[in-house]
């Protein structure tokens, strides 16, 4: 997978692309303020729609954190590759003497730490607004939110490429992304609910689900995500 | 349980009907594109022969 | 018409021909020869065709990821037409295989659907199979369209064991293994398989023609870029 000629090693070159993409988007922070907002209108929304009470919340609550992170992440994950077309420094990237897993790597790091930052807000506050104290869970739960966050990363970078290259490309992302992302959503919210309950539960099935579902679409990403770069 | 014959009968006769009706649509597309296909030849060879 | 066309076309008729006499045969028996369940009585004969319609769009799934991946080591578009026949043929079966179980469900469990993980699997599939068909009509560029296609197809095919093993990893409400744990009847063991032979026989009689679909498509595209390109060069 490493093109004749790269000098550049894999980890290097990632951390490289990451580091670009934290330094473009902490210039303006635009992506971030919008999504963050954004969640926290899903989360006011949804205490609209169900009116939960707390035992609601204890039910459903995992549900509603999950939605609101896959709803942001698909709007937020957007971005990463269309951005790059107005002056074609996608172009730019792929032409330098690194492997091309280099980059899609480096923009899933990224999107992980975006989203992970949007959590950090999204937490305490449905912490709040719900009343639910996540503070005896934190531990556990903070794996579980990186297992899930880190597969949607992964599969959402993937698809932000393969969305930027077609038209209707806004509509377009979050129709590939969130069937796609089945999967975790079962697991994440099953395993999350598991730690809301009363007492808290993580059931190991999930976590099993997680990883394999994070390990397999690395993978895949590994393997064929360098062909999506080609021009 | 005969009185699901109804279902059984329905079922099959929905689906074998989407099947063929598919079939159907693709044998005409691909009559459609043949003769699109030799129109455009002929036109080709007659601009050519120009 | 030349010889050799004339002979490819008589035998395609013949094969044509064959496959619907054998979906008629397979028809027949599920609704006439075989045995009568014993608790669900006559709409067990739904499970000849619910079943092996699945089992055939998950054939054709796993024909269009051999496309897709030989498309993007080799790149000759014939393996991009090959996937997305498949996908569609596949998505065909599967849906029709999912409307037939429904059926099935409401007088067996009272209701049309249920979220049990075999199901919500199988409904996963046929969304991303969908997304995958429409991902295609949005990429004009016939190379970028099918390196694009590939790659999706791929990760969607990820999804495709998922389906298959999760009737077997989870406890669920729909009828567990049956065929290869020996748990189906005997006497309903021909019925069933000349229902999966019928029904791929016809998987891939409709491939092939789908197949060809798009193999006129390119050619036309091709020959109205030519087209186009002598009329400007007259112009010029």
């Amino acid at each position: 997978m490493t093109p004749a000629g790269s000098n550049v090693g894999l980890t290097r070159a990632t951390f490289s692309v990451f580091s670009k993409e934290l330094r473009a988007e902490f210039r303006s922070f635009e992506l971030l303020t919008s999504t963050i907002v954004f969640v926290l209108i899903v989360v006011f929304v949804f205490s609209f729609a169900f009116s939960p009470t707390h035992e609601d919340t204890r039910r459903f609550g995992a549900g509603f954190i999950w939605i609101a992170l896959l709803f942001a992440g698909s709007l937020m994950l957007q971005p990463s590759f269309s951005r790059e077309r107005p002056n074609d420094t996608l172009g730019a990237m792929v032409l330098a003497p690194i492997d091309p897993f280099a980059i899609i790597a480096g923009k899933m790091l990224a999107n992980f730490f975006f989203l992970v930052l949007v959590e950090a807000v999204l937490l305490p506050a449905f912490s709040v607004l719900y009343d639910v104290s996540l503070l005896p869970v934190i531990g556990p739960l903070a794996g579980v939110m990186f297992l899930g966050t880190f597969g949607i990363a992964v599969v959402g970078t993937v698809f932000a490429a393969i969305s930027a290259q077609a038209r209707m490309r806004e509509l377009l992302l979050p129709l590939l992304l969130l069937p796609a992302l089945v999967p975790v959503l079962i697991a994440s919210a099953g395993a999350t609910a598991g730690l809301l309950a009363d007492p808290p539960d993580l059931p190991r099935t999930w976590i099993f689900v997680l990883i394999g579902f994070d390990v397999v679409f690395l993978t895949a990403a590994w393997l064929f995500g360098g062909y999506l770069l080609e021009e | 349980m005969m009185n699901h014959f109804g279902s059984v009968v329905a079922a099959y006769m929905i689906i074998w009907g989407f099947l063929m009706f598919y079939q159907f649509t693709v044998a005409r597309r691909v009559s459609t594109l043949h003769d699109q296909i030799e129109a455009l030849k002929e036109s080709l060879e007659r601009g050519q022969r120009k | 018409m030349s010889a050799d066309a004339k002979s490819s076309a008589g035998g395609l008729a013949a094969a044509t021909l064959a496959v619907y006499a054998l979906v008629c045969v397979a028809i027949y028996g599920a609704l006439i020869w075989a045995p009568t369940e014993k608790t669900m009585g006559f709409l067990q004969r739904i499970f000849y065709f619910h079943v092996s319609s699945e089992m055939v769009g998950l054939f054709a799934f796993s024909l269009a990821f051999i496309g897709n991946i030989v498309f993007l080591t080799r790149r000759k578009l014939q393996w991009d037409w090959l996937a997305v026949a498949s996908v569609e043929v596949g998505l065909i079966f599967s849906t029709m295989g999912t409307v037939a179980g429904s059926i099935w469900a409401k007088p067996a469990w009272g209701v049309w659907w249920v979220w049990d993980e075999r199901l919500t699997s199988a409904f996963v599939m046929c969304v991303l199979y969908t997304s995958y068909l429409l991902l295609r009509r949005l990429v004009d560029n016939p190379e970028r369209r099918a390196v694009i296609s590939a790659v999706f197809g791929a990760f969607a095919f990820l999804d495709v064991p998922l389906v298959y093993f999760s009737i077997w990893w989870w406890r669920t409400q729909h009828p567990g293994p049956m065929i290869l744990t020996g748990k189906l009847a005997p006497a309903m063991m021909p019925m069933f398989q000349l229902s999966i032979l019928a029904l791929t026989a016809l998987m891939v009689l409709m491939i092939q023609q789908r197949y060809k679909l798009e193999k006129l498509r390119h050619n036309f595209e091709e020959l109205r870029n030519e087209s186009e390109y002598i009329q400007q060069r007259g112009a010029s």
